[in-house]
């Protein structure tokens, strides 16, 4: 059996980068292979003829976290802070090779554009075991409300 | 309830010159909501998103209004007033769906057909030799003033007196052609899904920034920089496989690009830039694709509808198009500082899956609330909301290429960089504003 004390450790890991964020320390708990996706509808089965609100490879990834500190990027201008809770942390699936399914329940407070805001959300990470630690081979948010009309939002959650 | 003034409009649009109460007083925003959204006709939605007899989908036509499209049992779309004809209640409360037999209101069960005509009242005996008349239309489900289809896009208006649609879209109406012509079977139906956007700024900043071709290359420059310098580290090999690096470095164009591309704008305020080329000229084409095309139409006239690539097309207030990608945006207003956006998908009738694909890798990288182009563009209407408070300068400026647009019979052409988009739509919102006065007179 994993060992949840561990998982837990790593997901808080995660969401430390996020709070602050650095996103170059972030980046680099994800497999060159990775996904991030945010669907647009909930239980949505296919991020490529369904529209989403993020779903980024690595390439994509890459992109962003130079854009989010290019000096001439507007909404970026503005202070962004995160301030994560992660709870329900439980072990969905695990496969020989020692690859994880968690799921998590989370709410983020960010501080964006001189407001705080509230995004809650189910969090699936599908780990990878690495250097005895892991590595995120993809993150799916599933928005408590993901058709509603959203915010511009700038940083991962 | 309270009278809204009136205002001198000659006194707040110029040739050149906004006056800076057109974004930020509620008056004057109550006031467009119902002589231009109130007049104008606003796109509701498109056929395909009710295929089947009692599919609706519920929008409000302006701030405020709901309405309801649905289709009946002879197949027939109807824009209904989404209003009790009892005491008021909004029928249908949900976004989209289907009902059977009859609409229902929740509150005393009075139902209706889906042509809006009351079917029955429970207990109606109660009426009788009271003076009341179940025929009284006011007692159904009233369709709006007028309602009418072009290919498959559904548009409604709640005036009865402003010129049927096609006259209304005059030009600018090759551009639905365009867009459905791209099809192998000359149709397209909506498909993946929809972004919702919420804007904390006023409705008339997105449509400013449509055909704003002095913008790109700075609100954008970051993401170009960044997706330019990430991608010169990628193998070619791995860079021609990905359709972003066709979508986002075109962002960054240079004026002189967008000069060539020139503005049309038309009666009504409607405008695109682009036609002869776009910043979506250059993606590649699917060969499958291109197959289809040429099986449907023949080389010669597919080519022809390629070489049509305009970038936004601006159907005067409430809808904006993108014949190329595919892909529409929905205006939403909601209050002076306050907007939505929907944007939709369409999927070409006939064509492989890899173009509805392009379409919503565009959406999601493009038109999405996180995604990497819309955010900027929000930032810089959110900073002019905010900065048009200060009294130091009542004015916004349009002045580029003034008194070089050329003035045709049904048209205005002008360089890409010019600010004829802004002399067209501001026209149309002078005109809707002093009472449709000068709306339908060639007096451009």
């Amino acid at each position: 059996m994993p060992d949840l004390a561990a998982i837990e450790e790593f997901l808080y890991k995660e969401a430390s980068f996020l709070d602050r964020p650095n996103l170059d320390s972030w980046i680099e708990l994800y497999t060159e292979d990775a996904y991030y996706w945010i669907p647009a509808t909930e239980d949505q089965t296919d991020p490529i003829n369904h529209v989403s609100h993020v779903y980024d490879d690595r390439v994509m990834m890459e992109i962003r976290r130079r854009n989010f500190v290019h000096p001439r990027a507007a909404s970026k201008d503005s202070q962004t802070r995160c301030s994560h809770i992660i709870g329900n942390v439980r072990i969905k699936e695990q496969s020989p090779e020692g690859g994880l399914i968690i799921e998590s329940t989370q709410h983020v407070v960010v501080w964006y554009l001189d407001e705080q805001r509230i995004y809650a959300f189910t969090a699936q990470h599908e780990l990878r075991p690495a250097n005895g630690s892991f590595k995120i081979k993809s993150k799916r948010v599933n928005l408590m409300n993901p058709d509603a009309a959203q915010k511009s939002l700038v940083i991962y959650l | 309830m309270q009278k809204i003034p009136d205002r001198n409009f000659d006194a707040l649009v110029t040739p050149t010159k906004l006056h800076r109460s057109l974004y930020t007083d509620p008056d004057i925003f109550e006031l467009e909501m119902s002589r231009i959204w109130g007049e104008a006709w606003i796109f509701i939605g498109h056929e395909s998103q009710v295929p089947n007899s009692g599919d609706y989908f519920t929008t409000n036509i302006n701030h405020k209004v709901p309405v309801v499209m649905i289709r009946d049992k002879d197949a027939a779309v109807h824009v209904l007033h989404n209003r009790c004809g009892h005491k008021g209640a909004k029928v249908v409360d949900k976004q989209s769906g289907n009902v059977r037999g009859a609409l229902r209101c929740a509150y005393h069960g009075w139902s209706y057909r889906f042509d809006g005509s009351l079917l029955k009242i429970p207990n109606q005996q109660g009426y009788e030799d009271t003076g009341f008349d179940a025929s009284d239309p006011c007692y159904s489900m009233q369709p709006l003033a007028q309602v009418a289809s072009y290919r498959g896009f559904v548009f409604a208006t709640l005036s009865s007196t402003i010129t049927d649609l096609v006259t209304w879209m005059g030009g600018a109406i090759t551009c639905f052609d365009n867009l459905c012509d791209r099809a192998p079977e000359g149709e397209v139906e909506v498909a993946g899904g929809v972004l919702r956007y919420e804007h904390d700024c006023n409705w008339k900043f997105i449509l400013e920034n449509l055909n704003d071709t002095m913008h790109p290359m700075v609100v954008h420059e970051s993401l170009v920089k960044a997706a330019e310098s990430y991608i010169a580290t990628l193998p070619q090999e791995a860079v021609k496989q990905r359709r972003e690096a066709e979508i986002i470095p075109p962002f960054g164009a240079s004026y002189e690009n967008f000069e060539n591309s020139g503005i049309t704008g038309f009666e009504y305020g409607h405008h695109y830039d682009g036609g002869k080329t776009s910043i979506h000229a250059d993606y590649s084409v699917d060969p499958d694709y291109h197959a289809a095309m040429v099986a449907a139409y023949g080389e010669t006239r597919t080519r022809e509808i390629y070489a049509f690539n305009t970038h936004n097309v601006l159907y005067y207030p409430s809808l904006t198009i993108k014949c190329a990608i595919q892909n529409i945006r929905i205006i939403r207003p909601v209050s002076v500082d306050r907007f939505v956006v929907e944007s939709w998908s369409f999927r070409l009738k006939g064509a492989p899956d890899s173009m509805l694909q392009r379409t919503v890798l565009y959406s999601r990288l493009i038109n999405s609330a996180m995604g990497m182009v819309g955010p900027d563009d929000l930032e810089v209407y959110r900073r002019a909301q905010k900065g048009l408070e200060c009294p130091a300068n009542d004015w916004v400026e349009f002045h580029r290429q003034y008194g070089k647009d050329r003035i045709l019979a049904d048209r205005v052409e002008g360089g890409g960089t010019s600010d004829l988009d802004m002399r067209t739509q501001y026209r149309a919102w002078k005109a809707y504003m002093e009472q449709g006065q000068q709306l339908g007179k060639s007096d451009a």
